[in-house]
């Protein structure tokens, strides 16, 4: 509950913050609006030459694509502005501050700003996503919907923590640009079904850098069948990663050296 | 009652170094060198509830490394500390509800905001009791003088200002140990009297231990009769301020008032220090070795209305112990 309070706080703070910039609070909207744009029509086109991608029909696909675009939007709103910052703190030794306070540094650090100008997009992506999922043509009941809800939860806090995992080492790098850049890059993986990758990359892409379970084994769950194996692999490996980001973050911590005065 | 007890405590930084120019950044790239920086040496201390200490060495010493490990900020490479009984790098909340670290240069409240509204936030952080938090507003504006800025976003404020409401940021859930580094760093004289005479009336009132540094003498001798001087990460004095001058103050001046007013400056043995005049003033900066010596030359030869002995300030005795070191 305390905590729950201290992040309505926040909130608070960020609305405030955010409507005392105008411009780019209607900026960012337009940008946002682009990016759903470009990739909607992507799929759009794509279908105009086959039926199917990787096994999903169009109206498959663009659950799939309605859902990164969420998680997106979901990231965006709540993690993004946040973990864009934390280098700098690490670097300029701002991360001081947070250290002092009694409460979970962590939970500070990856909360703190709330990104409200991204929340109206975050309105716009679910818009979009239940639209799709009144076109989609598979029957589902309303424990499949809410059980693929929570898997796609899943997979936005999975992108947090795999974006946490390239940013901590700024720790022991401090310039952490070249991490970020290759985090952005795989990324885009979470943008394709992940039965198109095949062999090492698919072993990378599902393991090691477990891209492909932030939305599209969440799909492949919901569109059936579900398998056991396909639910507790992504069980495993999202705890698993968890568990790297937190003992990251412990060792990180340990050898921050602050900055001087 | 609650202390800070330090032993052997040492804390060493690895830095890269680079050679000049393109050819130091390709041969950096390929092989980094590295040395070790030693910030803090075996240093061990003690400090009782309610002590006001000032830290006080020169730029890179090792000041705000002390405080940030006692923080709980970062980590030594050996030592030991305990905070209140607590290990301060396990940071605990139990510790951190009880200290507050001011960093002068450094911003802690949500700058696009009024400061009332980060409290509201540190209330939640600290679970300070809404009794408790009134009272700490009236008390703590009331003697900062700063009741109508807290409105305003912090952004808005003046740096003296700024300072104020950082200051009571931070004392808001009343800590028992508070750090202070540099908290009057770029201020008006008028607003280091006013942030002064706050910390002596805060502490007289709630008698946390503070350990302060600054770079500002004045911010030391009146707030601190317990002063720590650090030299290249080692501590080389812990003791009273005015023992420091009493005991380490190796220049006098002596000080004769002369009838008449001299109108050229008498021959003076170099040796036994040097001789200015001004009016009918003679001062003389001597060791004070040599004080009794050129005392008796100059009583030789004028005749003075008054003659006054003063030990130099203490800023520059401190310069001076700080040159030196530990003799």
């Amino acid at each position: 509950m305390r905590y729950l309070r201290l992040y309505l706080h926040f909130l608070r703070f960020s609305f405030s913050r955010a409507m005392e910039f105008r411009l780019d609070f209607f900026f960012k909207i337009i940008m946002d609006c682009m990016f759903y744009v470009v990739n909607l029509g992507f799929y759009k086109i794509l279908f105009l030459t086959t039926p199917m991608l990787a096994g999903w029909s169009e109206d498959q696909t663009m659950v799939f694509v309605s859902s990164y675009l969420l998680v997106d939007a979901l990231h965006m709103t709540v993690f993004a502005s946040n973990m864009w910052w934390l280098p700098y703190y690490v670097n300029r030794g701002d991360l001081d501050s947070y250290l002092i306070r009694p409460v979970s540094t962590l939970f500070f650090i990856s909360l703190r700003d709330f990104a409200a100008n991204s929340f109206v997009n975050l309105l716009i992506a679910l818009t979009i996503f239940v639209s799709a999922l009144a076109n989609l043509q598979t029957p589902y009941t309303t424990g499949q919907l809410l059980f693929y809800l929570g898997c796609i939860l899943n997979g936005w806090l999975l992108h947090y923590v795999l974006q946490m995992i390239f940013i901590i080492p700024v720790f022991w790098t401090q310039s952490g640009k070249g991490f970020n850049d290759f985090f952005f890059s795989m990324g885009m993986a979470i943008e394709r079904p992940d039965l198109v990758y095949r062999g090492v990359l698919r072993w990378v892409l599902t393991l090691i850098l477990p891209f492909a379970l932030i939305v599209s084994f969440p799909a492949r769950l919901f569109f059936g069948p579900a398998t056991p194996n396909l639910f507790l692999h992504l069980v495993a490996v999202t705890l698993g990663m968890w568990g790297l980001m937190l003992w990251l973050w412990r060792k990180g911590l340990r050898a921050y050296s602050s900055a001087s005065s | 009652m609650g202390m800070i007890e330090v032993s052997g405590l040492s804390k060493t930084f690895k830095v890269s170094t680079k050679e000049p120019g393109l050819l130091g950044s390709i041969r950096g790239l390929v092989n980094r060198k590295y040395v070790t920086k030693a910030a803090l040496q075996n240093v061990s201390l003690k400090v009782q509830q309610g002590e006001m200490v000032g830290l006080i060495g020169a730029n890179g010493a090792g000041k705000t490394t002390l405080v940030k490990i006692l923080a709980g900020i970062i980590h030594p490479t050996e030592g030991k500390v305990s905070v209140l009984g607590f290990n301060p790098w396990d940071r605990n909340d139990q510790l951190r509800r009880q200290m507050a670290l001011i960093m002068g240069q450094k911003a802690q409240l949500w700058y696009d905001l009024p400061a009332l509204d980060s409290y509201m936030l540190l209330k939640e952080i600290y679970q300070i009791p809404e009794a408790l938090y009134r009272q700490q507003i009236e008390f703590l504006s009331d003697v900062l003088q700063i009741k109508d800025q807290l409105k305003v976003q912090v952004r808005k404020l003046s740096l003296g200002e700024r300072m104020k409401v950082e200051l009571m940021g931070a004392l808001l859930h009343r800590p028992n140990v508070v750090y202070l580094d540099e908290p009057t760093i770029g201020l008006d004289l008028m607003a280091q009297k006013a942030v002064r005479k706050f910390l002596k009336e805060y502490q007289r009132e709630f008698r946390p231990i503070i350990l302060l540094t600054s770079h500002y003498m004045e911010d030391i001798k009146e707030l601190c009769p317990r002063v720590v001087l650090i030299k290249s990460g080692g501590l080389i004095y812990d003791g009273a301020l005015t023992t420091i001058q009493k005991q380490f103050g190796e220049r006098k001046k002596l000080i004769l008032t002369l009838e008449e007013k001299l109108t050229t400056l008498p021959d003076f043995p170099a040796e036994l220090g040097q001789l200015e005049m001004s009016e009918n003033k003679l001062s003389l900066t001597t060791s004070r070795a040599q004080l009794n010596g050129a005392m008796d030359l100059l009583l030789k030869r004028y005749q003075p209305q008054d003659v006054t002995i003063q030990d130099p300030p203490i800023e520059e005795v401190i310069e001076d112990f700080l040159q030196k070191g530990q003799q």
